[in-house]
């Protein structure tokens, strides 16, 4: 048994299992969220979410899955197919990548790359081109007006959520996820949300902005352009797309997470679970999650030009500033101490 | 408890500049090489109040022209209710607009009781009027939903549900039906209220005051989304909504106050105290606020109603046949959307000659020809919460 | 641009409102009946009444235009409103089976669509109307007039022309 680990512990094996481990995670947590979803929704509106499959609705996910496994994947005819079919991939993958570098626990992580803020930007820029595809694919002018507003929104999303990371690389010295939590230490008030405030602010907003979730859901835009950039898409196909939604607000929470609240750090030392530390990094996650849904089901969204003059004209300035206000105390604490 | 300072009609129009000033020019747009998209904003939509088409043409995301297109759910009402004796058009004027069902039967049968000349025992009115005002709380309220569900929010919709389905749960103690009620009869109406019910929409009403502000003024008031994406929308100045004839709360949201249950009472309406509501801004917040307050106003028409309610008939003496004299008879009520006005003209038979429904619906809708170009493409969703027109209505 | 709304007393404004379109028209008929004035006018100078109505006497409200369909001729009801108790009615009768009556568009601007409305359901024209299109029917096919009493309910007639 331990030589079958120990083999199996080498590349390429190691890469295969575990990027087939995060794919499983990554599909089932698309799949729960669904459900969380529904019943916090339901909650909030004063009525029960779906509570007939399974012992209180638990197996509802599961009875979602298995209708879109029997849909039909129906495309429109004038669409340019390998564009229409490409598109919800090129938006599951960015989503699903990201998470090989995510720190579960000290040891537990797949990818340890000591540029992994970098590889997280790098690649959930690819999310707006997909977006892109499946407007432009889906040939409907409903679709395009969805798609021009999704790459307009997340294009200028992304500076506010990089200027807001920046304050974190230099309080913590490395672009590294493991180094990061590892400089938050096991104390909250250590953690970088309290130095980094208005940082933290900035990034949540702006992964809400990035997830396209309302009131960031123009893209989407259910009451004006019914469905925005994913209207054409039916079945599997539109399975993925919500799953690749899902996947990148799983995403986001745990990057916010590891970045400003700790990662797997406890809140006080003598909470530290040793190795099941991941327990607290799921439930951080999962509170932000929370939050993320609380807030989507709470407040209307904003309009195009409110939503690109809340980025621009709001959250840059506030990063760049803080960004040398804290730059500043850096320096004068290291001379001070 | 909407006590901040409003602004005057003046300090309103200036705030915001026209909305067709942020078009490009025409010739502008040419030597640029720019075009236009044209797009179908189709009957089928989640958001549309209806079955409404509308044919937008589009610069971006600036409407350039707006044009609603109307007819997919037109039931030649007005046809057939020549073939039809005079109380059998009653249930048909329920489907017309039919988020205002009682106001709808009352402005059919004040038009007939015009025609026939009869008196209706009080109880009688004052039971129309109590209907009637439980019937705006029906349809203000949900308004206010539709309007935050346009915007984006899906809370305030299902809490404004629960409030309609106990109204609902109401009417059909008395009437027998949740929606489509043939309550109000020619002379009177159906039958006299169970005798729990009064009890029960005392305390409903009182319940009702007790969480308004906390379920429908609170979380949408100062909200900041809300604001920007209702302030200085779809602003109308007093001459324009005059012009357009607009009534109702889309008219009082400027600042005229006018009120057909006021400047041309009718029913019981003179016997009762209340407010017209209105605000001076013109635009979607303020008639939003109409309506809240509006709804504030109802609840205290519906309270004097059961003070005051006295005994006695619910029917007027007529014989089984309905057979006016040959002449017109005009009817017109508050209904909840604006002025709705029948008129019906008899020939002296069984059945009318020509039965005229003026819906509040179809004319407030020009509002949208008139008012949208200038605006964003999302923007239509906040001014259709202005108008609020029910399908039904427009459509006849 | 605040609109100033009548004030004084009903009776004496009715009275103020019949005389002022007496005095400036040839009317074939007008009486006041309760809170109603009521007139009656060839179709060519309605549209001069209404000016009147609206410039002068103030009565700023068009609340509908009606048609009934008399076989032979065309009633057409005005009603308007002071907002403040009185009403003015304005009916004309045009006779024939193919009527032409003056917009009053461009004097009450919401008379846009209660135009088009009475065009659609009974043919009748309104010269200088901005844009005269049906409102309810199919603008392509559908030659009939559906409220006119010579239009019989039956599915046959209904989409003849259309299948």
């Amino acid at each position: 048994m331990g030589t079958v680990l120990q083999y199996l512990d080498q590349e390429p094996f190691r890469f295969l299992l575990s990027f087939g481990a995060v794919l499983f995670l990554v599909l089932n947590l698309a799949a729960v969220l669904t459900m969380a979803e529904r019943k916090v929704s339901g909650y909030i509106q004063l009525r029960y979410g779906p509570n007939r499959v399974g012992p209180r609705g638990l197996l509802q996910p599961a009875a979602d899955v298995f209708k879109l496994f029997t849909k039909e994947n129906v495309s429109p005819g004038r669409s340019d197919l390998w564009v229409f079919l490409g598109a919800p991939i090129a938006m599951f993958l960015p989503a699903a990548a990201v998470w090989l570098v995510i720190p579960f626990s000290p040891d537990a992580v797949i990818a340890n790359i000591n540029v992994a803020i970098l590889f997280f930007i790098a690649i959930t820029s690819i999310g707006a081109l997909g977006v892109v595809m499946a407007g432009y694919g889906s040939r409907s002018t409903f679709s395009l007006l969805g798609a021009l507003r999704g790459a307009a929104q997340m294009i200028s999303y992304e500076v506010p959520l990089i200027l807001s990371l920046l304050g974190v690389v230099m309080l913590s010295g490395s672009l590294s996820f493991v180094d990061v939590v590892a400089a938050q230490g096991d104390t909250f008030w250590t953690w970088y949300f309290l130095p980094l405030l208005p940082m933290f602010l900035t990034f949540y907003v702006s992964g809400i902005a990035e997830v396209k979730r309302v009131p960031f859901d123009l893209p989407e835009g259910e009451s004006e352009i019914v469905g925005g950039f994913m209207i054409e898409y039916s079945g599997m196909t539109w399975a993925l797309i919500q799953a690749a939604e899902f996947a990148s607000m799983g995403l986001m929470s745990a990057i916010t997470a590891t970045l400003f609240l700790g990662g797997w750090q406890p809140p006080l030392p003598f909470l530290d679970l040793g190795a099941f530390n991941w327990i607290w990094f799921g439930f951080k996650t999962a509170l932000i999650m929370f939050t993320f849904q609380w807030i989507r089901w709470s407040i209307p969204r904003l309009r195009m030009d409110q939503l690109m003059d809340l980025g621009w004209k709001v959250l840059v300035p506030i990063t760049l500033i803080y960004l040398l206000i804290v730059a500043a105390a850096m320096l004068i604490l290291q001379e001070v101490f | 408890m909407l006590g901040e300072q409003r602004p005057t009609e003046e300090e309103a129009s200036a705030l915001t500049e026209p909305a067709t000033s942020r078009l490009m020019r025409p010739d502008v747009r040419d030597e640029f090489g720019l075009e236009t998209i044209d797009m179908n904003m189709g009957p089928q939509h989640p958001a549309m109040h209806g079955l409404l088409r509308l044919i937008l043409e589009l610069d971006g995301e600036t409407v350039v022209r707006c044009d609603p297109v109307m007819g997919y759910l037109h039931r030649c009402q007005e046809k057939i209710a020549e073939n039809r004796m005079y109380p059998a058009v009653i249930p048909m004027t329920d489907r017309l607009d039919y988020f205002a069902n009682m106001h709808n039967e009352h402005g059919y049968v004040l038009a007939v009781e015009d025609l026939l000349d009869i008196e209706v025992p009080p109880r009688a009115e004052y039971i129309r009027v109590l209907m009637c005002e439980l019937m705006r709380l029906a349809s203000h309220i949900p308004s206010i939903g539709f309007l935050m569900l346009e915007l984006g929010a899906f809370t305030p919709i299902l809490y404004a549900f629960r409030e309609r389905e106990r109204i609902q749960s109401i009417f059909e103690a008395v009437t027998g039906a949740r929606m489509m009620f043939h309550y109000i009869r020619i002379g009177g109406v159906k039958a006299d209220l169970p005798p729990e019910i009064p009890e029960q929409i005392w305390k409903f009403v009182e319940n009702l005051e007790k969480n308004f502000k906390g379920d429908f003024v609170d979380l949408i008031e100062g909200n900041e989304i809300f604001i920007s994406r209702t302030r200085g929308v779809g602003q109308l100045t007093q001459e324009k909504a005059v012009e357009m004839g607009l009534t109702g709360p889309p008219l009082r949201c400027t600042g005229v106050d006018f009120d057909i249950r006021i400047d041309y009472p009718y029913s019981v309406y003179p016997e009762l105290t209340f407010d017209i509501v209105t605000d001076t801004a013109g635009d979607v917040e303020a008639s939003y606020r109409v309506r809240i307050g509006e709804c504030l106003q109802s609840i205290r028409i519906i309270k004097q109603c059961l003070e005051k309610i006295p005994e006695g008939a619910v029917m007027a003496e007529l014989g089984r046949r309905i057979r006016p004299a040959e002449g017109e008879g005009f009817g017109r009520v508050e209904s909840p959307r604006g002025e709705f006005a029948v008129h019906v003209v008899s020939d002296g038979s069984d059945t009318p000659y020509r039965v005229h429904y003026r819906d509040p619906s179809f004319v407030n809708m020009q509002l949208l020809q008139e008012i949208v170009p200038g605006h964003y493409l999302p923007d239509i969703m906040p001014i259709m919460g202005l108008v609020d027109p029910v399908s039904g209505g427009w459509d006849k | 641009m605040a609109v100033t709304l009548p004030e004084g007393d009903l009776g004496s404004r009715l009275e103020r409102y019949l005389e002022g379109l007496r005095s400036r028209h040839g009317l074939e008929d007008s009486a006041i009946e309760g809170n109603v004035v009521r007139i009656l006018t060839d179709p060519d100078s309605v549209p001069a009444v209404l000016t009147t109505a609206r410039e002068t006497l103030g009565v700023f409200h068009l609340s509908f235009i009606t048609v009934v369909d008399r076989v032979g001729s065309f009633e057409l009801t005005y009603e308007l409103m002071d907002l403040r108790g009185a009403s003015v009615r304005v009916k004309t009768v045009v006779e024939g089976t193919e009527p032409v009556v003056p917009t009053v568009t461009n004097i009450y601007p919401t008379a846009n669509w209660h135009e088009r409305e009475a065009y659609d359901m009974f043919g009748v024209a309104f010269r200088g109307h901005p844009d005269l299109r049906r409102t309810y029917m199919w603008q392509d096919h559908f030659d009939h007039h559906p409220l006119l009493k010579s239009f019989e309910i039956s599915t046959k007639r209904t989409f003849e022309g259309l299948r």
